[in-house]
C-alpha cells in the first residue's frame, strides 16, 4: 500500500515538473511572436477491475497527458488577411512616395517654369545675346532634368521590379517550407511538443505567405494546409490558383509587360487580390502610366518649341531650325548650338529683327493650360493625390491589423502573469507532492519499526 | 482550445506603436520648424503642393516681369534723353534759322551758320542711330540696326520699319518700347512729306550756297523745324507717359510680389507657434507614455517569486 502511495506521489512530482517545464518553455518564448502558448493535460490514472461481483478501483495518480497548443484559427485568418491588405497598400504607397520623390527632387516643374521665364525675359530685348544665351542654356538644362527624371523614375521602377523577383522567389520558398511541414504534421504524434512546434512554424509560414499575397488556407484532419492564392480572374468553383496541397507544389512565375504584372501558377494566368505582391503590381501599372505620361510632356515640350521655332526667323533672319530633337523624355536633346538660332521674330522678318510676335506665340503655346508646365503639375498632382489616399487607407487598415494581432495574441500570447501564478501553484503542487512521498516512506518505516 | 489571455507580449507591441507614432508625429513637427516648411512631400497636401508651385510660377513670372519693365524703364529713359537732345538742337537751330531770316549776316555769317547747321546735322544723325544700353537701336522700331542710312548724297533715309514692339509688364498688359524713328523725325510739312534731317541739311544747303536770297530760304525753314520741334515734344511726351506708367507697374509689381509671397507664406510655410505647441504637446505625452510603459512594465509577479 504505501508503495501505491509512494507511486502516487511520484507521478504526482513527475507531472508538476513536466508542467512546471513547459511553463518555463512559455516564459522563454515570451517575446517569440510565432509562439502560441501550451498547457500540458493530466489527466487521472485509475486501475478498476471487477472480481465476481466485486468491483476494485486502484488509484495510481495521474498521467502526464497531451501538450496543448492555444489556437485560433480565425484570429490567424484575421491576422493573415488583414496582414495581405496592409501589405498591399503600404507596398504601393511606398514605391509611388519613391516615384514623387523621383519627380519632385528632380525639379522638372521648377525647371520649366525657369524656361518659361527665361524666354519671357527676350520680350524685353529679343535681340541681346546674354539673353539669348541664357534661353539656350536654360533649354540644355531642361533636357537634362526631363533625361534625369526619366532616369529616376526608372529606377523607381526597376527596384519595385527587383522586388517582385525577390517576393516571387521569397513565396516559392515559403510554400516549399510548408509542404515539408504538411508531410511531417502526418508522421507527428497527436498531443507532442514536437507536433506543437510544427504548427507554430506552419503558422508562422502562412503569416509570412500573407504578407506577399493574399492566400485561402483549408486545414485537413492532421493540421496540413491547402494552400490558394486569391487571384483575379479565379478557377471555375474556387477563389484561387492552388498553391500547395499535402506535398505537392506549384511554382509561382511573374513576368512583366510594360508595367502589367502576371502571375502564374501551373500554366494559369492572373493577377494577385491582395498582398505585397498586388501592392507592386498597381505601384508598376501606375509608374509605367507616370513614365507615359512624362514622355508626353516631353514630347509636348519638343514639338512646341520646335514648331514655334519652324513658324519663324533667326537672329540672322534665317528660317528657324528645331530647338529640340528626341520624342520623349529618354531622348529629349538640345540641337540648337547659338542663341542667335532662337527663332524669336515671325517667318520672313529681316536680320537683327526685334519683332517678337513668334516669341509671345512660343510662351503662350509653352504656358497655355494643355501645355507642359500645366501638365507636369498634373502629373504631380494625381500622384501625391494618390498617395495621400493610400495613406488615408493604409492608416485604417493598420488600425485593422493591430486589433486583430492584438485578438490573436489575447487567445495564443504568452501572459508572464498567468505562468507566474502557475508557477507559484506548480511549485507547491510538487512540494506537496514531495510530502506525500515522504508521508509514505513514514507510513512503511512506522510499519517496520513495529516489534 | 481557446481561452482569453492579457498576453505580454500584446502590451509591448502596443506600447511601441503608441510610442512611435508619438515619436513621428514629433519628428514631423520638429523638421516643419527646423525647414520652416509645412509641406515636405507633394503628398502631404497635394492640393496645397499644387498651389504652392502655381505661386511659384506667379514669383518666378513676376520676377521677369519686373525685370522687363526695368529694362523697358531704361531704354524709354534712354529715348527720352536722345529725345531730349533732338529738341535741344532743333531749338538752336531755330534760333540760328531765325536769325539768318532777320538780319543780313553776310557771307561769313552765313557760312557760320552753315557749318554749325550741319555739325546739328551730324549730331541729329547720330541721336538718330543710339543704342540703348544693350546695343540695340533705339529708334528703328523692331528692325535691326542702323535705323537711318545716310547716302553718298547726304540724304538721310529712315532704315526701320513702323512697328514700335511691345513688352508684357504684367499679365494682359503690354507697353510699346517707344517710338520709331518715323514718328520722331518724319512729317508733312504744307502737304509734302519731309524729314528733320532735310529740312536741317537744305537750310545749311542754302546757307552755304548763297543763291536766292537766304533770308526768305531760313523764313521757308521756320516752318519744317518748328514742325520737327512739334513732332520730337509729342514724342517726347509719348515716352513721358510710358515711364510713367511703367512706374505705376512696378509699384503693382511689387505689391503683387507681396501678395503672392503671402499667400505662399499661408499656404506653405509653418505656423512657428502653433507646431512648437504641438510639438510640446506631443512631447509631453511622449514622456508620460513612457513614464507609464516603465512603471507598468516593472509591474510582474516574478518579483514576489
Amino acid at each position: 500500500m504505501s508503495t501505491s502511495i509512494l507511486n502516487i506521489g511520484r507521478t504526482g512530482a513527475a507531472a508538476a515538473r513536466a508542467s512546471i517545464e513547459l511553463t518555463a518553455q512559455n516564459i522563454a518564448n515570451a517575446t517569440n511572436p510565432d509562439y502560441t502558448r501550451r498547457r500540458m493535460e493530466q489527466t487521472e490514472l485509475v486501475g478498476t477491475g471487477r472480481i465476481e461481483a466485486q468491483h476494485r478501483s486502484t488509484l495510481n495518480g495521474v498521467r502526464i497527458g497531451d501538450v496543448q497548443r492555444f489556437d485560433s484559427e480565425f484570429g490567424q485568418r484575421q491576422v493573415r488577411s488583414s496582414t495581405s491588405d496592409l501589405a498591399r497598400t503600404e507596398t504601393e504607397m511606398r514605391a509611388l512616395g519613391d516615384a514623387e520623390l523621383a519627380l519632385e527632387e528632380t525639379r522638372l516643374y521648377e525647371k520649366l517654369v525657369d524656361f518659361e521665364a527665361s524666354l519671357t525675359l527676350l520680350e524685353s530685348d529679343p535681340t541681346d545675346p546674354a539673353l539669348r544665351t541664357g534661353a539656350l542654356e536654360t533649354a540644355r538644362q531642361l533636357s537634362q532634368v526631363f533625361q534625369s527624371a526619366e532616369f529616376a523614375l526608372g529606377n523607381t521602377r526597376a527596384l519595385v521590379e527587383d522586388e517582385l523577383t525577390l517576393g516571387v522567389s521569397e513565396i516559392n520558398a515559403t510554400v516549399s517550407e510548408l509542404s515539408r511541414l504538411n508531410v511531417e504534421l502526418v508522421t507527428a504524434r497527436e498531443g507532442s511538443s514536437g507536433r506543437a512546434a510544427l504548427l507554430d512554424a506552419r503558422d508562422a509560414a502562412l503569416r509570412d505567405l500573407s504578407g506577399e499575397v493574399g492566400i485561402d488556407v483549408e486545414f485537413d484532419q492532421f493540421g496540413g494546409v491547402e494552400v490558394r492564392i486569391l487571384s483575379n480572374p479565379p478557377p471555375p468553383g474556387e477563389n484561387g490558383v492552388l498553391l500547395v496541397s499535402g506535398s505537392n507544389v506549384s511554382q509561382l512565375t511573374a513576368s512583366q509587360n510594360s508595367g502589367l504584372v502576371t502571375l502564374n501558377v501551373a500554366g494559369t494566368n492572373f493577377t494577385a487580390v491582395s498582398g505585397a505582391m498586388a501592392g507592386r503590381s498597381a505601384a508598376l501599372a501606375d509608374i509605367a502610366g507616370r513614365q507615359t505620361e512624362l514622355d508626353a510632356i516631353a514630347n509636348s515640350t519638343i514639338s512646341r518649341a520646335n514648331a514655334a521655332q519652324a513658324a519663324g526667323s533667326a537672329l540672322d533672319g534665317s528660317p528657324g531650325q528645331p530647338l529640340f530633337s528626341g520624342t520623349g523624355a529618354s531622348d529629349i536633346a538640345l540641337v540648337l548650338g547659338d542663341g542667335a538660332g532662337l527663332a524669336l521674330a515671325p517667318a520672313g522678318a529681316p536680320a537683327g529683327s526685334r519683332d517678337t510676335s513668334n516669341l509671345g506665340n512660343l510662351i503662350a503655346a509653352f504656358g497655355a493650360d494643355d501645355g507642359p508646365i500645366a501638365a507636369k503639375d498634373r502629373l504631380l498632382l494625381s500622384l501625391s493625390s494618390r498617395i495621400s489616399g493610400l495613406g488615408t487607407t493604409r492608416d485604417g487598415l493598420e488600425i485593422i491589423k493591430q486589433s486583430a494581432e492584438a485578438n490573436l495574441l489575447a487567445e495564443t500570447g504568452v501572459d508572464l502573469d498567468a505562468e507566474a501564478t502557475e508557477l507559484i501553484r506548480l511549485q507547491q503542487a510538487f512540494e506537496s507532492n514531495s510530502r506525500v512521498m515522504q508521508v509514505a516512506t513514514g507510513l512503511f518505516d512506522t510499519i517496520l519499526g513495529l516489534r | 482550445m481557446t481561452s482569453v489571455g492579457n498576453s505580454t507580449g500584446a502590451f509591448y507591441e502596443r506600447s511601441l506603436s503608441q510610442m512611435g507614432a508619438l515619436r513621428v508625429a514629433l519628428e514631423t513637427y520638429q523638421t516643419q520648424i527646423a525647414t520652416g516648411e509645412r509641406i515636405m512631400r507633394g503628398s502631404d497636401d497635394p492640393v496645397g503642393a499644387s498651389r504652392l508651385r502655381a505661386l511659384t510660377r506667379l514669383e518666378v513670372r513676376g520676377a521677369t516681369e519686373e525685370e522687363n519693365a526695368a529694362r523697358l524703364a531704361q531704354d524709354l529713359t534712354e529715348g527720352a534723353e536722345q529725345i531730349g537732345g533732338v529738341v535741344e538742337l532743333l531749338q538752336r537751330a531755330r534760333e540760328l534759322a531765325v536769325a539768318a531770316a532777320n538780319d543780313p549776316t553776310g557771307e561769313n555769317g552765313r557760312a557760320a551758320i552753315a557749318d554749325e547747321l550741319e555739325q546739328m546735322s551730324d549730331e541729329l544723325f547720330a541721336r538718330s542711330n543710339s543704342r540703348s544700353i544693350t546695343g540695340a537701336p533705339l529708334f528703328a522700331g523692331t528692325a535691326g540696326s542702323p535705323a537711318f542710312i545716310r547716302d553718298a548724297g547726304g540724304n538721310v533715309s529712315y532704315n526701320g520699319n513702323g512697328q514700335n514692339g511691345s513688352v508684357p509688364v504684367v499679365p494682359g498688359t503690354e507697353i510699346e518700347r517707344g517710338v520709331t524713328g518715323e514718328q520722331l523725325f518724319e512729317f508733312d510739312v504744307a502737304g509734302t512729306p519731309t524729314s528733320t534731317f532735310a529740312v536741317i541739311s537744305d537750310l545749311a544747303a542754302a546757307m552755304r550756297s548763297g543763291t536766292g536770297d537766304p533770308a526768305v530760304a531760313a523764313q521757308d525753314a521756320i516752318a519744317g523745324i518748328d514742325a520737327a520741334l512739334d513732332n520730337a515734344s509729342r514724342s517726347q511726351t509719348v515716352i513721358g507717359t510710358r515711364l510713367a506708367w511703367v512706374e505705376a507697374i512696378q509699384q503693382d509689381q511689387q505689391s503683387r510680389a507681396i501678395n503672392v509671397a503671402e499667400k505662399r507664406s499661408d499656404i506653405g510655410d509653418t505656423d512657428i507657434a502653433d507646431t512648437i505647441v504641438r510639438l510640446q504637446q506631443t512631447l509631453t505625452a511622449l514622456e508620460a507614455s513612457q513614464a507609464s510603459f516603465t512603471r507598468v512594465s516593472s509591474l510582474t509577479l516574478f518579483n514576489a517569486l
